[in-house]
Formats: C-alpha cells, structure tokens, sequence
C-alpha cells in the first residue's frame, strides 16, 4: 500500500525521468550541461566553425568547394561518432520517445549499444579506406584578396590551425585576431577551436579506455569474491599506489609523441577506481534475488555479469567517469604543457597555453590566459556535471538534499 | 508418462557450513522422493534448512565459506551434486526451475518482465527474439494476465506484488519444467492473491505436468495443495506422510503441535495452543532428539535426551522420527 502512495505522481515516472528532475533542479547543472553540449557542437563542426578553405569558391567562372574537398577521413569520421551517439541519446535517454527506429528493437535493446560500436568502427575503417587524404596548398584567401576568384564564402573565422604567416607572429588580441597569433602566426582562436577536438577525444576515449578494463576486473573481482578478489584487490591497490601522472610520463618518453597514445596511455592508468566502484556495486547486487533468479534460470555467466548485474551497477560508474573525462582533459593539457603531449602542428590546449611562455624571452599572455580559461572552464563544467549526476543518482549522498 | 515414476530423489542429504563459531549444521540426513506430476511439500519453521535443500537441488548454495555437502540428489538418473556447473545450467531454468519468496527483489528492475521471459526462451529453446517475445507474450496471457502485450512492456516496478509473482511463475514455467520449486511463493502476498497464485500453479501443473516442491511454513497451503508433506525441524525431517494422514493423525509431537496452533473453523477454542519454548540456534543443537526440550514426552526421557532418533517407516508411506510415535520400536 505504502508502495503506491510513494509512487504518488505518475507510474510511468522512468528512472531516467528522475534522474533528469534532480539533475536540474540546479540551474548551475544545466548550465554546465549545456557548456558541454556546446564543447561538444564545437568540436564536432570545428572544420566548419574555423577553416582557411572557403565553402564556396569561383575561379575563372567555375565554382569551387575547398572546404568540403579537403576534409579529412578523421573528420568523417568524427561526424559519424556524433551522429551515432545524438542518435543513440535522443533515442535513449532523454525520456521522450523518437520514432527514429532504435526504440523498435524491443526484444532485445541492449544490443542497440553493440551496434552502435560496431557502425561506427566499421564506418571508421571505410572511411579511412575511401575517403582520399586530400591536402590542397591552395592560398584561396591571396586569390580572393587579389581578385582572381570571386565570391568566396569564408568560415566564421577564416584561419587554417596549421597555416603558419610569419609575418603576423606573436601579435596580441586584435580585430583580426581576436585572440592573438602565436609564435609561427596561426590564429590561436581557430588552434583553440581545433583543440577542443584533442582534448575532448582524448578525454572520451581515455575514460571509454578505463571504463571498459575497470568492468572487466571490477565485474570478475566483485561476482567471484574470493581468493580471487583478495589478489585482484591487492593488485589494483599496488596500481593505485603508484603515481598515476609520473607513470604517465616515464611510459610517454617509451612511445612516439602520438595522439592515439597518449588516450590509450591515460586509459590504461585511469582503470582502478571504476574497477573499485564496480567491484563494489557486484559485491552488493549478486546476493540480491533477482541475481539469484537469472542464476536459477540457467543464464550463462556472461549474460548475468553483463545484462542482469551491470545495468544496475553502473550509475556509479558514468559519474566517475565525468570526472574521468575532466582529469583527462586536464592531464592531456599538462603533458602538451611539458612537451610530453602531442606533436605539433596538431593543436591541443596544453600546447599552447605552453608556448605563452617557453619561446622567446617575453610572456605572451594570450597565448596562456585563453587556454587556460578554455581548460578551467571545460574541468569545471565536467566536474560540476559529474557531480550533479552524482547527487541525482544517489540523493543520500547530496549536501543539499 | 506414468503419474507414479519418480522424478527426483533426494538421499541423505548432508549439508553444513563451517563459520568461526564452529559448524552450522543446516541440513541432516534428509532423504524424500518427488514423484511426476505430484506435488510434495517441505514444512517447517525459518531457519529449518528447508531452503537450503530447495538451493541445494538448484546448486545454488553459495560457493565457498565452508559449505560441505554431501548425499545424492537424483535427477532423471544422474546426480546433480556431481554435475558440472556447465551441464548444471542447461538443467537450471530448462527442467528444474525457482520461483523465490519476494517477487519484488527477484525480477531485474532494469529490463522489461518481456525480456527477462523471452531471454530464458530463447536460452533453452533457440527460438529467435521475436518468436521468444511472441512466446513471452503467450506465457504471461496463460498465467492470467490480462493484457499481455502491455504488461510484457512494463518494468517490474510497475507491476503489483501478485503480478510480479505471477511474473515469475511465467518465467518459471516457460520451458515448460518438470520440476518447478516454489520457495514460500506467496509469504509476501496478500491472502486473497495468495490463492490466486496457488491456483495458478494447481493449473499449471496439470497442464504441463510438472512436479512441484513446495517450501513453506503455511500449513493452511499444504493441506490444499499438497500430495506429500514432510515436516522439518532443526534440520531433519520430522514425520513424512501423504497430505491426509498427516493432517489426521499427526505422529509426531511437533507435527501435532503445529496443528493444534492452526485456528479451526469445526473448533472452537478461547486461545490457540503454542509449543512451549523455542528453536534451538544450528550452532547449540540439543543432545539427543532435537525436539526433546520443547516436547511433553522427549523432557521426562532419558532415551529422547541422549540418542536422535532416525526417521523410520512406521506404516506404508508414513514416517516419522519419534522414540514414542505409534509404530516405530516394531520395525
């Protein structure tokens, strides 16, 4: 009785639904929300946002599409990650249903997330498989300026992240470099931009990295119990007595300065903590009944783990990972920042708050306070987002409450 | 299939675990036999070891923390203590299957009642999704759910307490089992759907013609639904007896007493009778009978306080560990 009283103003309230409601009972939440989303967009459409290629061009009559051409396989395939997953979030959720067609895979949803991987990593090797590298050398901006081509259709902010003007090094805040240039003449508003695609995929990916190997262990440490976890725990407690940022620099002076390593660096340290909050959450949820039941109905091993214990565990796990992104995001910045990070010309945030202040004798203080906002602000909006989760998942935990 | 075939047969059943404390002696040279069709009954109080022989059939005790067990569970001729845990999952769910006391807890909160029957569906019969759901669907409209198709969609916390068990028992009785253990299905019911749900599984058995075990500490539910009633105390079986014998004459004085603390309609009493005393912790069983403390005849005794008396077939098909129960010096 008591139980549908509490249940007092729809039935239909989804868990998600809930969720959403405390989340942004706090409007400093949503904010951060939306500055994310906003992160997000940027990223995603960074070649369409800053861009030295014009999207339209017409030399000797006929017309001419640079920025489309020289898109790169990377950017298709950056912009079939984010359709995948706008599509797997509105599709999930949010609490409203879109008749976008995942919703009609009843029986068996939790495939819908397996399918997802798998468009987007076969897509990936498509792509880099047809999609040609182009790299055209083309000055449109010196043709356009000098009269050979005609109504040129330049990005918002017409510089390329790699196009160096050395004439122009070094130059402070202007109206034709709202943030500056730096030391080889690149706007640094447009490299900001670009390096937003960095520091977010190396956040992502690292934290999907660590997410992955901490269910893993976590899920076997915590359903055995156990001699096996009695090892698995004093082995993840020797990992986390090492100091996860100097590991990370002394295995960085073994790799080359890559991007992809430095993600798959930062993921295979970053694993222990979701390993213990998972391992925690199977500890509690395999005696419960319903563990039992699948138990008693003959489930393999795999499916108990993974579709009937996971699901309920995982909350814990999506908040950490919040956080997860934002350390990331904040260890990329600081190995860009001591040169550990990835190679120039890519850019990335760390990279050039550093330049602010290694080359020449001078401090460039655009070259370091527009970085570092651009950093300070993207943690805080992940960590206040995680928190927000957190206290939205678990209410007990909330100071407010 | 012959109705008197046995199907399951459990012969002296050990099990214990070992704590700190010392050995917790759950369950005591229990031995009983399921017949097809049939529907056998374990009595007792919490804590008996009724449970523990309905998660030993399961092979669902939990692993390590000292658990020993020992004795034979025969299941269409094999043993299933010697099965391996492989072989065990495709007799689990598939020929034996659990229903659980607290259908709340027992449904996944995560996946829809659809789903979770379909995946045991499609487990154990290599059905496709759809032909699994479609299955799903059919289940729950045979376990009386009135719109199946809606229900199939809904997440368990939107079902009540006697949907949810009524859930459970479709799930359970998906694949079609032969032996379907039913572990206090209805204690957290109400008594209305209490009937209902006992009905059901009346109806179930006839139509699949599966066994059921039922554990429980209703006396009422026994003597409606019963074959065979096996009485439990302090981890033994007490009496064993078709279901109208024992309701008849009781022969032991646990049994007796239990049934004189069952109020009556035919008489009419100011205050219902209780056992005196109470059930002895597993770690401090008493010497001797292990009802001696708590029995009329077992105090004045010096035989029921020093030696346990074993369970004894004092007529066909009647039971009972008793020094003093009619029948049992004779044979």
């Amino acid at each position: 009785m008591s139980k549908q009283a509490k249940e007092t103003t729809r039935l239909d309230t989804s868990y998600g639904e809930l969720i959403w409601r405390r989340f942004t009972k706090s409007r400093l939440n949503l904010v951060c929300l939306i500055f994310v989303l906003f992160l997000f967009l940027l990223a995603v459409f960074a070649p369409f946002i800053a861009n030295d290629k014009p999207f339209v061009i017409r030399i000797d009559g006929k017309l001419y599409f640079p920025l489309l051409r020289n898109l790169q396989p990377s950017d298709y395939c950056i912009f079939l990650a984010a359709v995948v997953v706008l599509w797997n979030v509105i599709g999930r959720l949010l609490p409203f249903s879109v008749p976008l067609g995942l919703r009609r895979m009843n029986h068996r949803n939790t495939s819908g997330l397996g399918l997802s991987v798998a468009i987007v990593s076969v897509g990936a090797v498509l792509i880099f498989v047809f999609v040609p590298r182009r790299f055209d050398a083309v000055d449109y901006k010196t043709m356009d300026a000098c009269g050979k081509a005609t109504g040129a259709i330049f990005a918002f902010i017409p510089y390329g992240y790699a196009r160096t003007e050395l004439a122009s090094r070094r130059q402070p805040p202007s109206s034709r470099h709202w943030l500056g240039t730096d030391d080889v003449g690149a706007d640094v508003l447009c490299r900001l931009i670009h390096g937003s695609r960095i520091s977010l995929s190396i956040g992502f990916v690292a934290v999907g990295i660590s997410v992955v190997i901490g269910i893993l262990v976590g899920a076997i440490l915590g359903y055995f119990g156990g001699w096996i976890d009695f090892v698995g725990m004093r082995f993840v407690e020797i990992m986390m007595a090492i100091p996860v940022f100097f590991l990370i620099i002394t295995i960085t002076a073994f790799f080359p300065r890559s991007f992809l390593n430095i993600m798959i660096i930062i993921g295979v340290t970053g694993w222990t903590s979701n390993a213990r909050f998972i391992r925690a959450e199977f500890f509690k949820l395999r005696k419960q009944d319903f563990v039992q039941a699948a138990v008693s109905l003959g489930l393999p091993l795999r499916s108990i783990l993974f579709r009937h214990i996971l699901p309920n565990a995982v909350a814990p796990v999506l908040v950490n990972a919040t956080f997860g992104i934002s350390s990331a995001i904040f260890i990329e910045a600081a190995l860009s920042f001591l040169g550990f990070g990835v190679a120039p010309p890519t850019p990335s945030w760390g990279q050039i708050l550093s330049l602010g202040v290694s080359t020449s004798g001078r401090f460039l203080w655009w070259l370091t306070l527009f970085p570092g906002l651009a950093i300070f602000f993207t943690v805080m909006a992940y960590n206040v987002v995680g928190e927000g989760l957190r206290d939205a998942t678990d209410p007990r935990l909330s100071k407010v409450a | 299939m012959k109705q008197d075939e046995i199907l399951l047969s459990v012969q002296k059943l050990y099990v214990s675990f070992s704590t700190e404390d010392g050995d917790i002696k759950a369950v005591q040279d229990v031995s009983f036999s399921i017949r097809k069709g049939r529907t056998f009954a374990l009595v007792g109080e919490s804590g008996c070891g009724k449970t523990t022989i309905a998660l030993s059939i399961m092979r669902l005790l939990p692993a390590g923390q000292g658990k020993t067990i020992s004795g034979e569970i025969i299941f269409e001729n094999q043993d299933l203590l010697k099965l391996s845990e492989k072989q065990m999952r495709r007799i689990r769910g598939n020929k034996i299957t659990m229903i659980f006391q607290e259908p709340t807890t027992s449904l996944n909160p995560v996946h829809k009642v659809g789903n979770q029957i379909a995946e045991a569906i499609r487990l154990h019969q290599n059905k496709n999704a759809k032909q699994a759901w479609a299955d799903a669907v059919e289940i729950l409209r045979k376990v009386g759910i009135a719109e199946p198709e809606h229900t199939a969609r809904a997440y368990p916390h939107q079902l009540s307490g006697g949907m949810q068990q009524r859930v459970m028992i479709a799930m359970a009785a998906s694949c079609k089992p032969a032996l379907l253990i039913a572990d206090e299905p209805t204690t957290a019911l109400d008594a209305t759907i209490q009937v209902q749900i006992l009905n059901l599984l009346d109806r179930l058995q006839k139509e699949i013609g599966m066994s059921i075990l039922l554990v429980t500490h209703d006396l009422g539910m026994v003597s409606e639904y019963a074959d065979v009633v096996a009485v439990m105390y302090a981890s033994r079986i007490v009496e064993k007896a078709p279901k109208g014998q024992l309701f008849a004459e009781p022969c032991h004085p646990y049994t007796r007493g239990l049934l004189q603390s069952l109020p009556r309609l035919d008489v009419s009493a100011k205050r219902l009778e209780v056992i005196p005393g109470t059930v002895p912790e597993p770690l401090y069983f008493p010497a001797g009978c292990k009802f001696h403390p708590r029995c009329p005849t077992g105090q004045k005794n010096k035989r029921c306080r020093t030696v346990e008396p074993e369970l004894r077939e004092v007529q066909s098909g009647r039971y009972v560990a008793c020094w003093y129960a009619p029948g049992y010096e004779k044979r």
